[in-house]
């Protein structure tokens, strides 16, 4: 009996409390396991040996003890060093011979391994299942040490290990040494990380490769391969939709607007000026109707990245002079009287044109739409070493607090019924940030309500070709 | 009087702009709604200036400019097309291949008559065919 007692208190961490939950007997296998001395533990309540989060727990135990019951069950324990430890756990209320309440006594075995090694065998089949392959290699002998069930389906590699993981002999060798160069080249560079997108296969992939340095300068990669061939198909739907867009609601706008454009003439024949009225009226919505395609084709595209851009020497003052007479019809018919303010000489610089006096067109129809009639609209160019920045200031309503955030944003103004009527897309700002940042400039804008709004950009002297790389060069060249 | 070979599949667009060129009384516009009927209408009629639609079923207006091309009369005959995907880098592309100006969809009728003579003469003026 007494063999079995040691054999039962070498396996189980045992402690008793008495009737006021203080520790009263802890044996040598409790002591290993929290890292407490006896002297430590003892007269403590038992509480000391819960997490703080976990202190409800011992409650719950004492109210089944008191009713005479067992206690089963996973408890968290609490190790000297704040670790959190897992103990499966019997605990067993003890009586007086009176029938009062005496304490209770627990055997509890430690299953904070098994709890981990759970975990990982979970993570392990997790990954095993996972839809993208993972490919784990050895960074010297370049073999493979694991790979998923995906990886393995692709690869076509049945058995565990046939050749010992070796990455030579297949099918698509020339697809797995590229990823094994740039394996190569992630170490050389000393680099925890590097991502590309290839065809492996015949199969659209993301390719993510991490290095995992081992002590001895050796590691491995882990190499995750994301197919990416239904995004890009549903990429190319996309453009194709977009496309179709394009040419099936512009064709016929361009009898609406051809034909209008002709009776407006009165090449057709003369018409009352009631009649020129109402085609006026629908020819400048059919004009609205072309900015909006215009403008979702052009979110459209800067979304994907197709954004063209035909960078060109321009003088920036001749542009603005270029989009004010473009626009004379709108000052004519809200009788603005515009004046600019810094133009008195060329200013040159590298940029788009068409895409300057697009941001431009955007800025002057909006300082138009939101002026009093008869209101003034004041162009500055200004400059300095590094820096232009032209400004449109209107004496509008200007723009209320709880909008300004937003005014950026996609369909920002189309929320706001006012707005709505003033004729806008809700996009035009919108693209005209995403074009301003890709030449490496910024736009903003100066409110204030009952005087007026001022729109500014400012576009670096130099294109700076780092900035350009990043954004406009890489959509100029798709 | 300006010789002009339009080919548009669009009938009310070739109404459009037939109205339009016959107001300025300075074309002779024989049109086509195909460009297969185009390179038949070619046998009998060499035109000064070409207006194509880029989209048409059948020949698009690029591949009909191709054919004509390899017609003697048509090698350096003046071609413009009219695209509703007027994107920089197409009508770079346009312009590379031969066109000798791209009108992007929807035009102003009204304007059709100059853009064409600016587009005849500045193919004159380039001397590229």
């Amino acid at each position: 009996m007494g063999q079995r007692l040691d054999a039962f208190n070498k396996h189980a961490c045992i402690n008793i409390v008495n009737h006021k939950d203080e520790l009263t007997e802890v044996n040598d296998k409790l002591l290993e396991l929290t890292g407490y001395t006896r002297e430590e533990l003892i007269g403590q309540p038992i509480k000391i040996l819960y997490p703080p989060a976990e202190q409800e727990i011992a409650t719950d135990i004492r109210r089944h003890l008191q009713r005479g019951e067992n206690w089963d069950g996973e408890t968290p324990l609490l190790h000297k060093d704040g670790r959190t430890l897992y103990t499966q756990s019997t605990i067993i209320p003890l009586f007086e011979a009176d029938g009062n309440w005496a304490g209770s006594i627990s055997a509890r075995t430690d299953v904070t391994r098994t709890n981990e090694l759970i975990a990982e065998r979970h993570t392990a089949q997790t990954l095993y299942e996972l839809r993208d392959d993972i490919w784990i290699i050895d960074s010297q002998s370049e073999k493979f040490t694991y790979m998923n069930r995906a990886a393995k389906e692709r690869l076509n590699w049945v058995s565990e290990a046939p050749d010992g993981g070796s990455l030579d002999g297949y099918e698509c060798q020339h697809d797995i040494n590229e990823i094994l160069a740039a394996c190569r080249t992630l170490q050389q560079n000393r680099s925890a990380a590097h991502q590309f997108e290839t065809v492996f296969m015949g199969v659209a992939v993301n390719v993510s490769i991490k290095f995992l340095p081992n002590v001895d300068n050796t590691g491995r990669y882990l190499i995750l391969l994301n197919d990416i061939s239904e995004r890009i198909e549903k990429d190319l739907r996309k453009s194709a939709f977009i496309s179709t867009v394009s040419h099936e609601l512009r064709s016929p706008l361009t009898s609406i607007k051809g034909a209008m454009g002709l009776l407006l003439s009165q090449s057709a024949g003369e018409l009352p000026s009631s009649a020129l009225t109402l085609l006026e009226i629908a020819h400048r919505n059919a004009d609205r109707l072309i900015l909006i395609i215009n403008d979702m084709l052009d979110i459209e595209k800067i979304s994907s990245g197709e954004m063209s851009f035909d960078i060109q020497e321009v003088d920036l003052v001749a542009l603005i002079a270029e989009t004010g007479e473009a626009n004379a019809m709108l000052q004519q018919r809200f009788g603005i009287d515009v004046q600019m303010i810094g133009m008195g000489s060329p200013v040159l610089l590298h940029t788009d044109p068409n895409r300057i006096i697009q941001v431009l067109t955007n800025l002057l129809s909006n300082a138009y739409k939101f002026s009093k009639p008869n209101g003034k609209i004041i162009i500055k160019l200004e400059e300095d070493v590094d820096h232009i920045r032209v400004s449109v200031q209107d004496e509008g309503p200007g723009i209320p607090e709880d909008e300004q955030f937003k005014i950026f944003d996609r369909f920002a103004d189309m929320a706001n019924s006012d707005r709505a009527s003033k004729g806008g897309t809700g996009l035009g700002l919108s693209i005209c940030k995403e074009i301003v940042e890709s030449f490496g400039g910024a736009i903003g804008f100066d409110t204030k309500a009952g005087v007026g709004t001022t729109f500014f950009f400012c576009l670096p002297r130099a294109l700076q070709d780092d900035l350009f790389t990043d954004n406009a060069l890489e959509k100029m060249s798709a | 009087m300006i010789k002009l070979l339009h080919v548009e599949d669009d009938a009310d667009i070739r109404e459009i702009a037939l109205m339009a060129l016959d107001i300025s009384g300075e074309f002779d516009v024989v049109q086509c709604h195909t460009g297969e009927d185009a390179l038949a209408q070619v046998r009998d009629y060499t035109p000064d200036i070409i207006l194509l639609d880029m989209m048409m079923p059948g020949l698009t207006g690029r591949e009909t400019l191709e054919k004509m091309r390899e017609i003697p009369e048509l090698a350096s005959v003046p071609a413009v097309f009219m695209t509703a995907r007027a994107q920089h880098a197409e009508i770079e592309e346009l312009l590379q291949n031969g066109a000798s100006d791209v009108i992007s969809k929807p035009f102003d009728p009204m304007a059709l008559p100059e853009m064409i003579k600016q587009a005849m003469q500045k193919h004159h003026n380039s001397g590229t065919i």
